[in-house]
């Protein structure tokens, strides 16, 4: 496991470069990730998903369908791949300190 | 090594356990290797990494042969220093194995296609991890995936009435999205022409393929379902090398689809549920399946032949190449009836090369894409196929699993290429021509509106002004196709032989040549390469024709153009008529 630099912290993230503690995680953190995902720019929009997605995984330890992102959210399936063009699973989720999601993704 | 006699309680049982697997394939890939070296350069992680020998899949091999030798084989106990037999005695030593088997080898098998001994590397590395995972040795991601894939029935715990939601919301947007209230996707509908079943990735984090999909069937007038249950075709077993993992989840799509009294179950593309489902899993799940199995890729690929639905492929004019997936080529043979789909809905389709049965891996299979801890490994070997796609110029990468598209969108992030990935599924549905509404009976199939159905009804015949010429060494062949066509208006010239095929060709300048591919005399791949350079001949479309669909490969390694199309033998008329007329009349 590797430490990198991510808003102004070195934090352990694994080799896919999702975070491994969510404690570590804040605004700063996110900004960062962000970037590695092609999102330079994170509007209210992106903050909006993302901090749906850590509250969901912080209350159930997974990350949700994207069913319940879209509808919690209102946001149209497009709007969120616009969004995260790397996609909800390994870009939004990246950004909002979760874990790398298991399967085939 | 001899004088340690003391094995750890999970090496003994990875040594008992191997006696047990050794079928005879698996003991004749043991004891076949003559070290040739054939596979050395055959496998992606050593053209990444040429100063290690370690990856060598000779030398991944000997990790478990030498168990074999030691154990198992006569020549071991003889002279166990000639055939390097040795043994495995602590866990650490098990580790040691588990970084080979599931770290260094994607179970590709394009290292055994490439053995001239028949040696089935990927066969007996996927035992091998299947004796580790026994006592509990794998990397996380497959524990935590094989767990959910056997507690709660798919491999991203996805729970019934989230996967029931999803496929309602689909419904609706598709409603929304067409305008048409009677468009839905059935669920657990029973005496269905076709079963659906997905990957569990569809409907937890894209499920745009699910709504693609519906779309076409619903266009297609198609009498279908989607299961409540059993509807992961993936299997973690195929992975993880466990027999009863492939079994148990192999199963419930089984027994799920038999319930409904389905008549065929169409698998989603991906590359390792197809074989999985359609290839390894009744004899996993000891099951005499009633119904028949289908990749959607033919599904679509017959709507598009049957007229059932009308596609525009201007749609999709990027240029896009075509990544096989090994499980689907490789394993189980499926190589030209994608790219026949890709030509019917894209303008610009560039081959990649090598293809087919020899191209190399997304880098993302036999669960990679699960085992992080490799990653580093894994974006590094992937620098051949990068090399591979940038050769292509195309920009969309297409391929027809799920691990594939994965595994190309990180390299392709990773070696910073200007590329995207899709399915087919996605093409088929954007260039998808929606039909103008008719008033049709509530719950009927659409009536489709299109030129085939005209131009059967109209009077004149469907082949006139057509010169077609039919090559073929067997004159009953020539005589079958030579009727039919000239039945339906077309000028037919004979041809025996690949000479005489080139000359009728030279001489008449038809629109068609058929061209069987065992003629005696010229071999067919040369007297197609003719054909094809022949600057009178840059018309002539070319359908190839064989009993042995092996043969194609062949015709398709030649640096030409592909053929237009390709017929198996026998044929029936109605399929013959057709084939040949989506040639002649579809621009490609």
């Amino acid at each position: 496991m590797e430490t990198k630099p991510l808003g102004g912290k070195q934090i352990e993230v694994d080799e896919d470069g999702f975070i491994q503690d969510p404690g570590a995680w804040d605004e700063a953190v996110a900004k960062d990730l962000a970037v590695t995902e092609g999102v330079n720019d994170m509007s209210e929009n992106h903050w909006k998903v993302v901090n749906y997605l850590r509250n969901y995984y912080l209350e159930f330890q997974m990350a949700p369908m994207i069913r319940k992102l879209c509808k919690e959210t209102g946001f149209k399936l497009k709007e969120i791949y616009d969004m995260f063009p790397s996609g909800p699973a390994k870009g939004a989720c990246k950004v909002a300190g979760l874990p790398k999601p298991t399967g085939c993704v | 090594m001899s004088s340690k006699n003391h094995r750890s309680h999970n090496a003994q049982e990875v040594l008992s356990r191997l006696g047990k697997k050794l079928s005879r394939q698996i003991a004749g890939s043991m004891v076949a290797c003559v070290h040739c070296g054939m596979c050395t350069n055959s496998c992606h992680y050593v053209l990444a990494n040429p100063g290690d020998p370690t990856y060598a899949p000779a030398y991944k091999a000997d990790r478990i042969r030498k168990l074999f030798k030691r154990h198992y084989d006569w020549t071991g106990r003889v002279f166990p220093w000639w055939v390097k037999a040795g043994s495995v005695f602590s866990d650490e030593d098990l580790e040691e194995l588990k970084d080979t088997v599931f770290g260094k080898c994607t179970n590709c098998r394009r290292c055994s296609v490439n053995c001239p001994m028949g040696v089935d590397l990927a066969t007996f590395n996927r035992m091998a991890r299947g004796l580790l995972v026994s006592v509990g040795i794998m990397p996380e991601g497959v524990a935590v995936v094989s767990k959910d894939q056997w507690e709660i029935g798919n491999q991203m715990g996805v729970l019934k009435e989230d996967y029931l939601d999803t496929l309602d919301w689909m419904s609706e947007e598709l409603q929304a999205e067409l305008d048409d209230p009677a468009v839905a996707i059935p669920v657990d509908k029973p005496d269905c022409e076709i079963v659906y079943s997905i990957n569990p990735r569809e409907v937890k984090y894209d499920p745009r393929t699910i709504s693609d999909a519906a779309k076409i069937f619903y266009f297609a007038g198609e009498n279908w379902t989607m299961p409540s249950e059993g509807w992961d075709m993936t299997n973690f077993g195929l992975f993880s090398g466990d027999d009863d993992l492939g079994g148990a989840v192999a199963r419930r799509l089984f027994e799920k689809v038999s319930e409904l009294r389905g008549k065929k179950l169409v698998i989603s593309e991906c590359g390792h549920g197809y074989r999985s489902t359609r290839c390894e899993g009744p004899n996993w799940a000891k099951f005499d399946v009633p119904f028949e199995m289908e990749s959607s890729i033919i599904t679509m690929l017959r709507y598009l032949k049957e007229g059932r639905i009308h596609v525009d492929k201007t749609r999709n004019s990027e240029p896009v190449t075509f990544h096989d997936s090994c499980n689907n080529a490789r394993s189980c043979g499926m190589f030209e009836e994608p790219r026949e789909l890709l030509r019917l809905v894209t303008t610009d389709f560039r081959e990649m090369y090598p293809n087919r049965a020899e191209n190399f891996c997304c880098t993302g299979g036999g669960g990679a894409m699960s085992m992080s801890e490799y990653t580093p490994r894994r974006l590094k070997s992937a620098v051949v196929k990068a090399n591979q796609l940038k050769a292509t110029g195309a920009k969309v990468v297409v391929t027809s699993c799920h691990n594939c598209v994965d595994g190309l969108n990180d390299l392709i992030r990773h070696y910073k290429l200007d590329m995207r990935v899709t399915q087919l599924v996605n093409l088929v549905a954007n260039a998808l021509v929606v039909p103008a509404r008719v008033a049709v009976p509530a719950g009927g199939p659409p009536e489709i509106p299109g030129e085939a159905v005209e131009a059967f009804a109209a009077e004149r015949p469907v082949l006139a002004d057509r010169t077609i010429v039919v090559a073929d060494d067997e004159p009953d062949q020539v005589t079958l196709l030579a009727t039919i066509f000239e039945d339906h208006g077309a000028t037919v010239y004979r041809a025996y032989s690949g000479d005489e095929a080139l000359e009728a060709a030279r001489s008449r300048k038809p629109d068609l040549l058929t061209l069987d591919l065992a003629m005696p005399g010229r071999p067919a791949a040369e007297v197609f390469e003719m054909l094809r350079k022949d600057a009178g001949l840059v018309d002539l479309k070319i359908c190839v024709r064989s009993e042995r669909p092996e043969l194609r490969q062949t015709i398709y390694e030649q640096a030409v153009r592909p053929p237009e199309g390709y017929l198996d033998k026998p044929v029936d008329e109605q399929s013959l008529l057709r084939s040949v007329r989506k040639i002649l009349e579809l621009a490609h």
